[in-house]
């Protein structure tokens, strides 16, 4: 076990590595950052001077290495656009990306486990094709047209919900909707096929010719053993929703990590764009890192395997 | 060692995306063709594929007038059922005068030209992966493991929205980023068929007679684990066509005056409104489209693997 | 049953969680527009910086000219120049400008203003070190001297006639005992002013509240403000902001598209109201020795161009109200500023396509165009050229990146606008683009002396003739297409008393609720 974890750790550090690289390098090479630092109207004299302050005439590999010498001693730069240090931008926008990660989270899981639970038990019946309807249609609606959708019905329409901000909970209600609702049909198909697949064991079979009441059977054996592969794609749904509230935040000028996102990339801000690419993809790295020990540590063949 | 670097959530992204591997081998031709007439959903999907692609092939001929052809003087009229809508524009005009229906039919060549280009792009470096590791396994293995964990590490729509920020967005561009970011499913699934596969007699006989790695790779494995592409491809042909539809909405996807179905919605958001029928159309007909493919794409899966239907 | 309530005890702890850190995000104050004399707005952009000098946006000078004061102010109506924090000025010789300075100025920390925040300020921010992002706004100033207490000035490094005009503009001044201690960071993190509003709580990136500053000198051109307090918040997606205004969430928002506006007008509980602007559109062609399309160096190439553009239906069906076509590239109220003998290029297709045939196009022409905003208007260019024959790749890019391109000569065909920071006089706009700059891609040496001719005389009359030679050289070799200005439209409560200028700049200080 220890051996497993050692190794995965190291694996989860490569790739955290390879992560940051690439993403610097993408950035650094698509665009030339004087040229957005210097601004509107800004002459060839001056666009050279702003290189040159900002070390940026200096070797890709070379900024490279002192940047992640940097990170690696707590300093993660100043933000070229807001001017400020970016640890504590990304931090001051973390809360609101989290709340919305995982009440979006939730907002699924509460979706999706009693109809997953439901679809498994009455297979093939209407209600599992409804649900499976539901799925695949929650997956055709893009996010944004459906987030547009519930801003005319719930904002213009009804005026029950505000539209923009992060005030209250209120600004939170549609935003969650809008993210969570295209992450339930993964969690919904895997909690179903995980229960046809436990129904059909034979510890289930006995307990039910024991004559245990179906309730305590599929909450007592089944849910629980389906619910295993449910808890390692919920810790790495949580890093998908944290980056796809890119568009979300947008809409709902929700003032996260994703809409600081798309600033950054709009006007170039390479040290917070690196960050924040860096820190979901520590985040994913993380996530899938615990939910694999927590999966080895329950079931022994994967250590193995 | 290899199985070490493998995440669980390939798991999820195996049983989302394709068939038990057991049902490669039992599904021959005319098993698979008697039961997929028995799923509905995949008749209705194909259905709706069918009609899509037939309006994108015939756009020219059913479109009454030129897609591109502006009149400043014609700008936003609604569609006939609407009591200002005419007959000439039988969905309107959007806001340059541009007929709608014109651009809804070159709309769907479009989306489904982005959606087959990216998966087949996709596919063919997933799959290249996913042989190798699965074939070869070690270091092999290892190497395209760790490439698959980078690649899921990174959020697509942020890699995708910089690039195409900085480089400037094209049809070519898009393709070509979505293309390059999508392969990791196929390289997943591909390499899991694959070590399935790998153990069977033909492949094993195929060996002991001498025949090159690459005959083998392609020759005996490719056929047998296509079942499996062709389910991912379906998938991330939906993904493909939504996440260009994103990048539109966002600017940053196919630049005007190319009628995508993302950048029409994009541009009728400032009309939605008052003029709802600008973004409806479009959203309407992009959902639809990825409903089918959907719905192809699963009632494939369940084909193929008739257990998991249970 | 054991596990379904573990299951409910874990739902129950998350739900907590998440109220927990719903609480941690800080709360806006509860705010309602007229019903508390404030005005909720909205922008589309935030600033990078708040501190004028560090930011390039548009809502950094509107937040910019709130919190701060100039030297000099000009008059929206009228454009005549008042003394702000200078209470008079004098020209001693062409390069040297004397400043009276107002005793009894306040800043917003209590601080006393005097030549020396002048002092401190200007010599600041015109050394290259203070890495001052709009350049061009300051490069021109050599240095700043205290002459007494109240008495300053200022030497430009080379003549410099608009110099008036960027003194009541641009240029603000920072009480300087503050800004030498914080720097540009602390002015953002915590902006300290003398404008007639202070700032009293910033997000970065999130929202700005301004309230009413009751010290604000009484002898200010600029009025006493009325509105207590203005609540920015930055909302990136206009739907956003149109959503907002429409459900009672915003008093003000400004560059509603004209269809938009529109649509808005019908609405009872909003007025919107329009106006012109200083910035103009225009198209650029690269006609430089290595441009990537040889077609733009025939010059009935570019003129087929220029005929194959309606600007009158543009400016009447999606420009909008306000807007005026144009025939030279400035702006009409510019000192400098004429299209008199300029060659005019009226709508004309047919012309158009008989031009590009007999340049060798009769099977028309690809070409590459970059555009950066007022995206519905480039797809209309985009469609008119196709029109005629010319299919066109559109590249729509961030501001940044588009210069990129333009600068490293790899553009064809540019839509461009340009705003001349509100600076009323044409070495702001002309010669940005054809004196040898950065952004010239014509480079024609007789256009470029007479705009040098043009910034760099005393004389008022030399300085024009200079410039109307240039600008018609431009029009008649129809290096570029000039297109229209730009107008503004601006939506808000009905309630709302307002009046809207070419400047793009909305003050706030003379806004009141009806």
């Amino acid at each position: 076990m220890a051996r497993f974890v050692v190794t995965r750790l190291a694996l989860a550090l490569a790739v955290a590595l390879a992560v940051s690289i690439i993403a610097f390098l993408l950035l650094r090479l698509s665009g030339d950052v004087a040229t957005a630092l210097a601004g509107e109207g800004a002459q060839q004299a001056d666009i050279e001077a702003v290189r040159k302050i900002y070390g940026l005439d200096r070797p890709v590999i070379v900024q490279y290495g002192e940047w992640l010498w940097r990170v690696m001693s707590g300093d993660f730069g100043t933000s070229l656009y807001f001017k400020t240090d970016v640890a504590s931008l990304v931090l001051s926008k973390l809360p609101t990306t989290l709340v919305l990660g995982l009440s979006s989270l939730v907002f699924s899981l509460l979706i999706a486990i009693p109809l997953g639970i439901i679809a498994a038990l009455y297979r093939n019946s209407l209600i599992d094709r409804l649900a499976l309807g539901l799925a695949v249609i929650g997956q055709a609606l893009p996010n944004f047209f459906f987030a547009l959708l519930l801003i005319m019905v719930f904002s213009i329409t009804l005026r029950w919900l505000p539209v923009s901000g992060s005030g209250t909970w209120k600004h939170f209600v549609m935003p969650t909707i809008a993210l969570g609702y295209y992450a339930a049909p993964a969690f919904m198909r895997l909690i179903r096929a995980g229960m046809i697949e436990v129904l059909s064991a034979d510890y289930v079979r006995t307990a039910r010719a024991k004559g245990l009441p179906a309730r305590l059977v599929i909450f007592k054996h089944a849910l629980r053993n389906a619910i295993v592969p449910v808890v390692a794609l919920t810790a790495v749904q949580l890093g998908f929703l944290l980056g796809g509230s890119v568009v979300i935040e947008t809409i709902f000028a929700l003032d996260g990590l994703g809409y600081l996102a798309y600033q950054s990339i709009a006007n170039k801000d390479f040290p917070v764009m690196q960050v924040v690419v860096l820190l979901l993809s520590l985040v994913y790295v993380g996530l899938t890192l615990m939910a694999d020990i927590a999966n080895a540590w329950l079931d022994p063949r994967i250590r193995v395997a | 060692m290899p199985g070490l670097i493998r995440a669980s959530v390939w798991h999820e992204m195996t049983i989302a995306a394709a068939p038990s591997p057991s049902a490669a081998e039992d599904s021959a031709a005319t098993g698979f063709a008697h039961r997929a007439v028995r799923e509905p959903a995949l008749m209705i999907g194909l259905a709706l594929i069918g009609v899509f692609v037939t309006l994108a092939v015939f756009a020219q001929v059913l479109a009454t007038h030129d897609p591109y052809a502006q009149d400043l003087t014609r700008r936003t009229i609604p569609p006939l059922w609407y009591a200002k809508g005419n007959w000439d524009h039988l969905l309107g005009t959007d806001p340059l005068g541009r007929d709608y229906l014109a651009r809804l039919l070159f709309g769907a060549r479009i989306s489904l030209l982005i959606g087959f280009c990216v998966a087949a792009l996709a596919g063919v470096i997933g799959t290249v992966m996913g042989l190798a590791a699965g074939y070869f396994g070690g270091k092999v293995d290892i190497a395209v493991s760790f490439l698959v964990t980078t690649r899921l590490a990174m959020p697509v729509i942020l890699v995708a929205l910089a690039v195409v920020a900085l480089i400037g967005s094209s049809l070519v561009v898009v393709i070509l980023v979505l293309g390059l970011l999508k392969w990791d499913r196929f390289a997943v699934v591909i390499r899991s068929a694959t070590q399935q596969v790998r153990s069977l007699d033909y492949v094993t006989a195929a060996e002991a007679i001498g025949a090159s790695r690459w005959r083998i790779l392609f020759g005996e494995i490719l056929p047998n684990v296509a079942p499996h592409l062709i389910v991912v491809a379906t998938l991330e042909m939906a993904s493909a066509i939504l996440l260009e539809a994103a990048l539109s909405f966002l600017g940053l996807g196919v630049q005007p005056p190319l009628p995508s179905w993302g950048l029409m919605i994009s541009e009728a958001k400032a009309y939605m409104f008052f003029s709802f029928w600008l973004i409806a159309l479009p959203g309407g007909a992009l959902a639809v489209l990825i409903l089918a493919i959907n719905l192809v794409g699963d009632g494939l899966r369940d084909v193929l693997a008739p257990d998991g239907r249970g | 049953m054991v596990w379904q309530g573990r299951w409910m005890m874990a739902g129950k702890w998350i739900v907590g969680f998440v109220l927990a850190l719903g609480v941690f995000v800080a709360p806006l104050p509860a705010s309602a527009g007229k019903a508390d004399n404030s005005i909720r707005f909205a922008y589309d952009q935030a600033p990078e910086n708040v501190d004028p000098y560090f930011n390039n946006v548009r809502i950094g000078v509107i937040i910019g000219q709130h919190v701060w004061d100039t030297l000099i102010y000009r008059d929206p109506q009228t454009n005549e120049y008042k003394g702000q924090l200078a209470e008079s000025w004098k020209q001693i010789d062409d390069r040297t400008y004397e400043f009276m300075l107002r005793q009894g100025v306040t800043f917003h920390n209590g601080d006393e203003f005097d030549a020396d925040d002048v002092v401190y300020t200007l010599n600041f921010v015109s050394k290259p070190e203070s890495k001052v992002v709009t350049q061009t706004n300051v490069s021109w100033i050599d240095k700043a001297e205290k002459i007494d207490k109240y008495h300053v000035r200022v030497t430009t490094k080379k003549v410099f006639p608009a110099a008036i005009e960027y003194f009541a503009g641009p240029v603000v001044i920072h009480p300087h005992a503050y800004y030498e201690k914080v720097g540009p960071k602390g002015q953002n993190e915590k902006p300290v002013g003398s404008g007639p509003f202070k700032v009293t709580a910033y997000s970065p990136g999130k929202s700005i509240t301004l309230e009413r500053n009751p010290a604000y000198f009484k002898a200010s051109p600029k009025a006493q403000a009325k509105i207590n307090r203005i609540d920015i918040r930055f909302i990136p997606d206009r739907q956003t902001q149109l959503a907002e205004i429409l459900s009672d969430g915003l008093d003000f928002i400004m560059s509603v598209p004209k269809d938009q506006a529109d649509q808005l007008q019908a609405v009872p509980t909003l007025q919107v109201v329009s106006g012109e602007t200083m910035r103009i559109v225009f198209m650029q062609m690269n006609i430089l020795d290595n441009t990537p399309a040889p077609a733009l160096r025939d010059e009935r190439v570019r003129r087929a161009i220029n005929h194959a553009i309606d600007r009158e239906a543009m400016v009447k069906n999606i420009v909008g109200a306000g807007s005026r076509p144009l025939a030279t590239i400035c702006f009409p109220t510019q000192v400098g500023c004429t299209d008199e003998g300029a060659a005019r290029y009226a709508y004309d297709p047919a012309k158009a396509k008989a031009l590009l045939a007999e340049a060798g196009f009769a099977n028309g022409l690809d070409l590459d165009i970059v555009a950066y905003r007022e995206r519905n208007q480039t797809e209309a260019i985009i469609g008119y050229l196709k029109a005629v024959g010319i299919r066109t790749n559109l590249r729509f890019l961030q501001y940044a990146a588009l210069r990129d391109v333009i600068t490293s000569g790899k553009a064809m065909l540019t839509h461009q606008t340009w705003g001349s920071f509100s600076v009323n006089d044409t070495s702001a706009s002309t010669p940005n683009y054809f004196a040898f700059r950065a952004e010239d891609i014509t480079r024609d040496e007789t256009v470029r002396d007479l705009l040098n001719k043009g910034d760099n005389s005393v004389d008022l009359a030399t300085r024009k003739d200079a410039y109307k030679g240039a600008l018609k050289i431009i029009a008649d070799k129809a290096y570029a297409v000039p297109l229209y200005s730009l107008p503004v439209y601006y939506a808000a409560a009905a309630a709302l008393d307002f009046k809207a200028y070419p400047d793009e700049l909305p003050r706030f200080w003379e806004m009141r609720y009806k």
